[in-house]
C-alpha cells in the first residue's frame, strides 16, 4: 500500500492540492475552485477530485499540512468575533493610539486607522505593575468581574486580557483571566503575556487581541475540517502552516490562530528554499507574482525572519519569513495620465473582472493582456487550456491606451511590459537594501502564476546571474506545506544593560524558554527525526536605537554567559554594520528560542509532468519586446529535456504558467526538472 | 529608440529606485534616534542647475523637493571634481538649503566619462553641533552664534582624500564627535550607492537619454502641478495665524499670506509677517520660490489631489514666493533658527486656510498644531551626570476632513511621528511612572466630520531635580480652526499637580522643575471640525457618544443630539434641538473658519487693517530697530486698547511717533 503526503494551500480564488507518494516521490497537482463561505468544502472536494482522478485512496495520506488565509481574511475584512479588552486603567488608549504613525504621507485624506475593537469594549481595570515587575496597584476581584460583566452583557464573545508590563510579571493578568473564566467558562479568554510576552504594549496586546478576533471563526474551522476529513476516512492529524514556515497541530492552532497570519507567503519561501537547498544554490531572490503585486524574499542559506511585520494596519510582532510585497502584478491596470505618461497600477483588476482577456467584464488593460497581445502568452494555452482567453478583448483593452499614446498595439503591450518591470524594480531594490543585500550575487527563483513569465526581464533589469524555474511553480506553496517542520518561536523580554545581567539569571530565562519549548513540542504529538533549539538574543549600544539579532552558536542554555552573548554581539554588529565599539555598554532587549522538530521526509523528486508532450517544439510566434519583433520558440514544458540548453527568445507553456526567455538567454534543464536561465 | 514618455516612467521609476535604496542606505547605517524616530535626514538627487529630480516618498524628510541647492552650487563654483564630497550646515552661506545648523549636508557629483550629470545629495540631523546648549537648540537663542559651528560649503573629501584637518575641526567642535562621525559615514554610503546606480544606469540608457530624462521629470512635475493649480478659481485669497511665543516674551507673532492663483502658479506673499525675532524661531528661506518650509501644505494638497506626481523639484516650480527682508520667515543673516519648526506648521497652516477660501473641498481643518517633544531629565546618582529621556511627543489631533473624520491623537503633517512605548520608558527611567496616557475625550472640534482628539498624558515623579522641557508648545490661546462650520478644536492645558491642594495651570512650559511625588498633567489640542455638526448623523454622534470621543454634554450643545438614557438618539429632541440651534446662530451659510470666541475677541482689536498697518509702519527700519519699536508698538497699542477699547489703523504712524519720542526722551533722560 502506499502512503501518501497531502499539501494544501487555500487561497482566495482556487484551492491548490499537491499530493506526493512517498515511495517514489512522485508528485500530482490539483486545483479545486475555493469556497469562501465554508472554505473546508474545497478540501473535501479536493480529496475526493484526487480518489477519482488518481485513485488516492484518502486512508492512506499519512501526513497532511495544509495553510490557510482564514486568519488573515477575517482580520482584513473586519468580520473576526466581536471581542473585549481589559486593559490597565490609564492605558486603556493603547489600541486607539497605535504607535501614532500614519500608512501613508502627504495625503490629507489618509484612511484614519480604525481599532479592531470599538473603544467602548475596553475596559479599565485598576492594577498597575511596575517596570520592574513590583505591585504598584494590587489587582481586585470584584472589579475584574466589574468589568468583565459589563463586557458580557454588551455582546463580547471573546476576550484578551493586556496589562502593563505583564511580560515582566504576568500574574495579574493570569488572575484576571481564572476569575473570568470562572465566572463567564464558555468565553474565549487569553492574555498578552501568555500569547508574545514581548515588550512594548501595543503590539504586544495587539497580537492577544488579534488572536481573540480571529480565534472563533478559525476554532469553528477547524473544528469542521476535522470532522469531515474523517468522515473521509482520513486517519493521520492535520497540520497548519505558521508565518515562521513551520507547522504546528490543528489543536495549537486553534488557540493561537495569530500564528498563522502570514503562512501563505511563508510557505512558498519555504518550498522555494526546499528547491534551492536541492540544487545547491546558496543566495536567492524568491519572486512571487500574483495578482496585485510580487512578493520577494531572500534566501541566503537560511530563510530569513522578519518582526517588523505587518497585516493590513497591524504590526505583527512575532517572527515570520520576511516577505516584503512590491511593484505590479498580473491583473495591475495600465493607464495613461492627464499628460498623456503610461502608468501601471497601484489599481489591480483582481480576479473579478480580472483582465480582460479573462473575459469576465474587465475592460481596462492589465499586465496579463499585455503578455497576451506581445505574443508571450497564447489564448489556448492558459491553465493547460482549461481557461481560454479571449484575445479580442486584451486587444480592445490594449487600443484604449494605444490611442491615446499614438502607439501601434503590439508597441502599447511592450512599453506596459518595460514600465512594469521599472516599477518592481523601483520596489524591490530599496527593499533589498533594508536588508543589506546586494542583489548581483544572487539567483531569482520565480514561481506563482506571473512569475515565471516575468522574471527573466526582472532578472535582466537587477543584472541578476541566475534565473530559476521550478517544475511546476505552483507547488511551491504546496512543497512548502509538505517539508515544513514544527516550528515554534518564544520570547522572553529582558531590557536591560548586560554588564547588570548576572549569568545566572540569563541561564534561568534560557531554561525557562526551553522549558516552555520542548512542553509545546510534546503537545505535539508527533515523531521526529530530529529535535534542535536556536537560541538567539536582540542586543544593541546603550543610547542607540538598532537591534541586532545575534543568534548563538550551539550552546546549551547552562553554558550561555552574559559575557560571551556580549562577544558575539560586537562579532555580528560589525559583520552588519561594518565597525565595532567593543567599549560600549551593551543592552540585552531579548531573549529568544526556537524549537524545530524535524520530522520525516522521503526523498522528494521534483519531476515534471510530461503528459503527451510533444518530442519537439511546438510552434513558432512573433513576440514584441523593447521595440523588436523577434521570432520565438515555443515549447512545452514536459517536452525539454534534462541536460539540453535552449536559447531565447523562447516562451515554454505549462499547465499553470508561461515562462518567457527573452533573447540574451539561455536555458538548460537540470536533474530536478528545474530551468537554469543564464545570460548568453 | 525609445519613446520619450515611455523613458520618462521607466526612467523616473530608476531615480525613485536610487533615491529610496540611497535611504534605506542611510537610516541603515545611522544609528541615532532622531534617524530611527523622527526621520531626520534625507536622500536625493539633484540636477546640475541645483534641483531635486528625484526624492523619496515615503523615507526621511519629504519636503527636500523644496530645497534650494543653487546656492550652494554657486558657493563652490567650477572646482568641483570626481571622487569630491562637499559639506555645509550654513543657513546663510547656503541661503536657506540648510535652515538650522544641525541639519548636516554632504553631496557628490556624479560624473560620466569625465562629463558631470548630476549630483547626489543627503543631509542629516547631528545629535549635536555644539553651542550654549547639548543638543545645539534651544528656543531662547537669539543668534546663530549660540547654536553651533558653522559650516561654508566646502570639500570634505578632494578627489575622494579625505580633508582630516576639516573633519577633526568639525566633530572637536560637538558634544557628540562620534556618534556625529557615524551619521555622516551613513550619508557617505548612501552617496556612494547612488553613484553606482547612476553609473549603471547610464550604462544601460546612455548619457545623453539620461541627461535629457533628468530635465522631462522636472518639467513633468510642473505640468502636472501646473494643472492641479489651474483648478483652483484665480484670485487672492488672505489669512492669518498667530505663532504663540509668549513663553519667549515675544508674544504673539504673526504669520500673514496673501496668496494670488493665477496662471497655473500661486504666489505666496508674506508681507505683514512679523518681523524675525530674538529667539530660534526664525525660518532663513531667503524668499525662494517654493522654500521647503514655506509649502509643506501646499504640497500635501498638491499630493492629495494627484497622488501619482512625479515627487521633485518640479512640483513647487509653480509656487512663487515673497518673504520680506527682515521677517520671520526672511530674516537677515546671523539670526537663530534652532526651534523653525514650530514657525514653518504655522505657515503650513495659513497657507491651508488661505487656499481653503478657494477650494475648500480638497482641505482639513487645521490640525493640531503642536509638534513637541517632551523630555525629561533626572540626576543620576552613580555618575553625578543627567539621564535625559524622551516622554512621548506631545502632538494633538488631525483636523476633521471632507470626507471623514480627523485623526485621532496625531497629524497628517506629522504622519512619520512614533510614540514611546510606556513599558520602554519607565523601564529606562525609573524614577518616572505615567499615571495615564489616553486620547483626550471631547476635545475634537464639533463638524459633520469630528476634528480628530488630542491626547492627555500624566506622570509623576519620583526624582529630586526632575526637568522636564518641552519646546515648541502652540495654541494654548486660540485653538485649531474648523472650517465650513466646524468648530475649534479645544485649546492644549498643562495641569501641575491635578486634584491636589497645589494644583496649578501652568499655560505652555519651556522648561519645569519638579520635586519628588509631583505630577504633571498635559492635554493637547483636538483639531479642528469639518463642516456643520447639525449634519452629522444622529447615530454617529450617539457611537462617539458610547465609545466616549464625545461627550453628551457637546452632542447636545454642539451637534444638537440627545441622547436617552441606554445611549440612543431621541429623534423628537433631537429634531427640536437642532432646529434651535439652527434658530439661534442665525446664519445660512456656514461660516469658512470656525476661529472660536478667543480668535474671535482678538481679531476684533487687532483687526487686519490694524495689524498691516503696524507691519507696514516698521517695514523700512533697520532689523533691530524694527525688532525694537515693533514690540514697543505693539505695547503701546495694547495700552490703548486696554483702556478705549479700539484704535483705527490709520492712527498706526501716529502712535509710532508717540513710541519714537518717548524712547527718545527717555534715552534723553537716562543721559542726564
Amino acid at each position: 500500500m502506499s502512503r501518501y503526503r497531502l499539501g494544501i494551500d487555500i487561497g482566495g480564488t482556487f484551492t491548490d492540492l499537491h499530493v506526493m507518494e512517498e515511495g517514489t516521490g512522485t508528485l500530482y497537482a490539483l486545483k479545486t475552485p475555493s469556497t469562501k463561505e465554508d472554505p473546508s468544502l474545497a478540501v473535501t472536494n479536493g480529496i475526493e477530485e484526487l480518489q477519482r482522478r488518481y485513485g488516492i485512496d484518502p486512508a492512506e495520506i499519512a501526513y497532511f499540512a495544509h495553510g490557510t488565509t482564514l486568519a488573515v481574511n477575517t482580520l482584513l475584512e473586519r468580520n473576526g468575533a466581536r471581542a473585549g479588552v481589559l486593559m490597565t486603567k490609564g492605558f486603556t488608549d493603547t489600541l486607539e493610539l497605535r504607535r501614532l504613525r500614519l500608512p501613508k504621507a502627504n495625503d490629507f485624506f489618509v484612511p484614519k486607522p480604525i481599532s479592531l475593537v470599538p473603544r467602548r469594549h475596553v475596559k479599565p481595570v485598576d492594577e498597575r505593575m511596575l517596570a520592574n515587575g513590583d505591585v504598584r496597584t494590587p489587582i481586585r476581584r470584584e472589579d475584574v468581574e466589574a468589568q468583565a460583566r459589563a463586557l458580557v452583557e454588551d455582546g463580547i464573545e471573546t476576550l484578551a486580557i493586556c496589562f502593563l508590563h505583564a511580560h515582566q510579571n504576568p500574574s495579574h493578568e493570569r488572575q484576571a483571566k481564572a476569575w473570568v473564566e470562572a465566572l463567564f467558562p464558555d468565553i474565549y479568554v487569553c492574555t498578552s503575556a501568555e500569547v508574545w510576552p514581548q515588550q512594548r504594549e501595543y503590539e504586544r496586546s495587539l497580537i492577544s487581541v488579534i488572536n481573540a478576533y480571529v480565534g472563533g471563526r478559525m476554532k469553528a474551522y477547524f473544528n469542521t475540517l476535522q470532522k469531515r476529513t474523517t468522515d473521509l476516512g482520513m486517519t493521520c492529524r492535520v497540520f497548519s502552516t505558521k508565518s515562521n514556515g513551520g507547522v504546528m497541530g490543528v489543536a495549537s492552532a486553534a488557540e493561537r490562530p495569530v500564528e498563522t497570519l502570514l503562512s501563505g507567503p511563508a510557505s512558498g519561501v519555504i518550498g522555494a528554499a526546499h528547491v534551492a537547498r536541492l540544487i545547491g544554490d546558496a543566495n536567492i531572490v524568491t519572486v512571487d507574482m500574483g495578482g496585485t503585486s510580487v512578493d520577494v524574499s531572500i534566501v541566503q542559506n537560511q530563510i530569513r525572519y522578519a518582526t517588523e511585520n505587518t497585516v493590513g494596519d497591524f504590526p505583527v510582532i512575532m517572527p515570520a519569513v520576511d516577505v516584503s510585497a512590491v511593484g505590479a502584478g498580473g491583473g495591475s491596470i495600465a493607464w495613461t495620465d492627464a499628460e498623456g505618461v503610461l502608468k501601471v497600477g497601484p489599481e489591480s483588476a483582481g480576479a473579478v473582472p480580472g483582465p480582460a482577456c479573462y473575459g469576465r467584464g474587465g475592460t481596462r488593460p492589465a499586465v496579463t493582456d499585455a503578455y497576451l497581445t506581445a505574443g508571450i502568452v497564447a489564448p489556448d494555452s492558459f491553465l493547460g487550456g482549461e481557461m481560454t482567453l479571449d484575445r479580442d478583448a486584451a486587444h480592445r483593452a490594449i487600443d484604449s491606451i494605444a490611442d491615446v499614446l499614438g502607439f501601434g498595439r503590439a508597441e502599447t503591450a511592450d512599453a506596459i511590459l518595460q514600465v512594469t518591470t521599472a516599477n518592481i524594480y523601483a520596489e524591490l531594490l530599496p527593499q533589498m537594501a533594508r536588508r543589506g543585500v546586494d542583489t548581483s550575487g544572487f539567483s531569482m527563483l520565480a514561481y506563482g502564476a506571473a512569475g515565471p513569465t516575468q522574471v527573466f526581464m526582472l532578472a535582466r533589469e537587477l543584472n541578476m546571474r541566475r534565473v530559476i524555474v521550478p517544475p511546476s511553480p505552483g507547488i511551491l506553496c504546496a512543497l512548502g506545506c509538505l517539508v515544513a517542520d514544527l516550528r515554534a518561536d518564544f520570547v522572553q523580554s529582558i531590557w536591560r544593560e548586560a554588564g547588570a545581567l548576572p549569568d545566572d539569571e540569563l541561564q534561568a530565562i534560557f531554561a525557562r524558554l526551553e522549558d516552555q519549548a520542548r512542553s509545546w513540542l510534546a503537545d505535539q504529538q508527533v515523531d521526529l527525526d530530529e529535535v534542535y533549539i536556536l537560541r538567539s538574543a536582540d542586543l544593541c549600544y546603550a543610547g542607540q536605537s538598532y537591534e541586532v539579532n545575534v543568534p548563538f552558536p550551539e550552546v546549551s542554555s547552562g553554558d550561555i554567559t552574559t559575557g560571551k552573548v556580549v562577544d558575539w554581539f560586537h562579532k555580528r554588529y560589525g559583520q552588519v554594520y561594518g565597525y565595532t565599539d567593543t567599549d560600549a555598554p551593551a543592552r540585552m532587549l531579548e531573549a529568544r528560542l526556537q524549537i524545530v522538530g524535524v520530522t520525516p521526509k522521503p526523498e522528494i523528486r521534483l519531476v515534471a509532468d510530461a503528459g503527451d508532450a510533444p518530442s519537439g517544439p511546438k510552434g513558432k510566434r512573433m513576440i514584441h519586446e523593447r521595440g523588436q519583433a523577434l521570432e520565438a520558440t515555443v515549447w512545452q514544458r514536459g517536452s525539454l529535456r534534462e541536460g539540453d540548453v535552449y536559447e531565447g527568445p523562447m516562451v515554454v507553456e505549462q499547465y499553470d504558467t508561461t515562462v518567457y526567455v527573452p533573447a540574451g538567454f539561455r536555458v538548460t534543464v537540470d536533474d530536478h526538472a528545474n530551468l537554469i536561465g543564464e545570460r548568453t | 529608440m525609445m519613446d520619450e514618455r515611455i523613458r520618462l516612467e521607466i526612467l523616473s521609476n530608476r531615480f525613485q529606485a536610487i533615491v529610496d535604496e540611497m535611504a534605506q542606505v542611510v537610516s541603515r547605517t545611522a544609528h541615532t534616534v532622531f534617524v530611527k524616530e523622527t526621520q531626520d535626514y534625507g536622500s536625493v538627487l539633484v540636477s546640475r542647475q541645483g534641483e531635486v529630480f528625484a526624492a523619496p516618498r515615503r523615507y526621511g524628510v519629504l519636503m527636500m523637493i523644496g530645497m534650494p541647492m543653487e546656492a550652494a552650487l554657486a558657493y563652490i563654483g567650477d572646482d568641483v571634481a570626481e571622487g569630491d564630497i562637499f559639506i555645509s550646515n550654513d543657513p546663510d552661506a547656503t541661503m536657506g538649503m540648510a535652515t538650522h545648523l544641525s541639519d548636516v549636508y554632504l553631496w557628490k557629483p556624479i560624473f560620466v566619462d569625465g562629463e558631470l550629470l548630476c549630483w547626489s545629495w543627503t543631509f542629516i540631523h547631528v545629535s549635536d553641533i555644539g553651542g550654549r546648549v547639548p543638543g545645539s537648540i534651544a528656543p531662547s537663542s537669539n543668534e546663530v552664534f549660540q547654536e553651533g559651528l558653522r559650516i561654508p560649503p566646502q570639500k570634505l573629501y578632494a578627489a575622494g582624500e579625505l580633508n582630516k584637518a576639516l573633519l577633526d575641526m568639525i566633530l572637536t567642535n560637538c558634544r557628540t564627535p562620534d556618534q556625529n562621525w557615524g551619521d555622516m559615514k551613513a550619508c557617505l554610503a548612501g552617496l556612494a550607492t547612488a553613484e553606482r546606480r547612476v553609473h549603471e544606469l547610464t550604462a544601460q540608457y546612455d548619457y545623453a537619454s539620461v541627461n535629457s530624462t533628468i530635465d522631462q521629470v522636472l518639467d513633468y512635475a510642473e505640468a502636472q502641478a501646473r494643472r492641479v493649480i489651474s483648478h483652483v478659481p484665480e484670485g487672492t485669497y488672505r489669512y492669518t495665524d498667530y505663532i504663540e511665543a509668549d513663553m519667549v516674551g515675544l508674544g504673539l507673532v504673526r504669520i500673514h499670506v496673501a496668496m494670488t492663483v493665477k496662471d497655473g502658479e500661486m504666489l505666496l506673499d508674506f508681507t505683514g509677517t512679523a518681523p524675525q525675532v530674538r529667539a530660534a524661531l526664525n525660518i532663513p528661506t531667503y524668499s525662494h520660490d517654493g522654500h521647503w518650509m514655506l509649502i509643506t501644505g501646499l504640497v500635501n494638497w498638491i499630493c492629495t489631489q494627484e497622488p501619482g506626481i512625479a515627487y521633485n523639484a518640479g512640483l513647487v516650480r509653480p509656487m512663487k514666493v515673497h518673504a520680506p527682508r527682515g521677517t520671520i520667515l526672511n530674516p537677515e543673516p546671523g539670526a537663530a533658527y534652532g526651534a523653525r519648526y514650530a514657525t514653518s506648521h504655522k505657515v503650513c497652516d495659513v497657507t491651508v486656510g488661505a487656499l481653503a477660501q478657494a477650494v475648500p473641498m480638497e482641505l482639513p481643518a487645521t490640525d493640531s498644531g503642536q509638534g513637541s517633544i517632551l523630555l525629561v531629565s533626572v540626576p543620576d546618582f552613580e555618575t553625578g551626570g543627567h539621564k535625559v529621556s524622551v516622554i512621548q511627543p506631545i502632538v494633538g489631533g488631525a483636523g476633521g476632513r471632507p470626507v471623514d473624520d480627523g485623526v485621532d491623537g496625531t497629524m497628517v503633517i506629522l504622519n512619520f511621528l512614533k510614540n514611546i512605548p510606556t513599558e520602554i520608558f519607565e523601564n529606562e527611567m525609573s524614577e518616572i511612572v505615567i499615571r495615564h496616557y489616553g486620547l483626550r475625550e471631547d476635545s475634537g472640534g464639533p463638524g459633520k466630520y469630528r476634528g480628530g482628539t488630542g491626547i492627555e498624558i500624566e506622570f509623576e515623579t519620583s526624582s529630586p531635580y526632575t526637568s522636564i522641557t518641552s519646546r515648541c508648545m502652540e495654541r494654548y490661546i486660540f485653538g485649531p480652526p474648523g472650517r465650513l462650520g466646524g468648530h475649534m478644536g479645544a485649546t492644549g492645558y498643562t495641569t501641575f499637580n491635578p486634584g491636589t491642594n497645589r494644583e496649578a495651570d501652568l499655560g505652555k512650559i519651556d522648561v519645569l522643575e519638579m520635586e519628588p511625588g509631583d505630577a504633571l498633567r498635559i492635554g493637547t489640542q483636538g483639531g479642528g471640525g469639518f463642516g456643520d455638526p447639525l449634519e452629522r448623523p444622529a447615530a454617529k454622534v450617539a457611537e462617539d457618544v458610547a465609545n466616549g470621543f464625545v461627550h453628551g454634554g457637546t452632542a447636545q450643545e454642539h451637534y444638537g443630539v440627545v441622547l436617552c438614557d441606554d445611549g440612543t438618539v431621541d429623534e423628537a429632541a433631537t429634531t427640536r434641538r437642532r432646529e434651535t440651534i439652527r434658530t439661534e446662530r442665525g446664519w445660512t451659510e456656514p461660516p469658512l473658519y470656525g476661529l472660536g470666541a478667543a480668535r474671535e475677541a482678538h481679531s476684533a482689536v487687532w483687526t487686519e487693517d490694524l495689524e498691516d498697518a503696524i507691519s507696514e509702519a516698521v517695514s523700512d527700519m533697520p532689523v533691530q530697530l524694527k525688532q525694537f519699536l515693533h514690540a514697543r508698538l505693539i505695547a503701546r497699542i495694547q495700552t490703548e486698547v486696554d483702556e478705549v477699547r479700539k484704535v483705527a489703523a490709520d492712527a498706526v504712524p501716529g502712535i509710532l511717533e508717540d513710541v519714537r519720542r518717548e524712547v527718545a526722551s527717555s534715552t534723553a533722560t537716562a543721559t542726564e
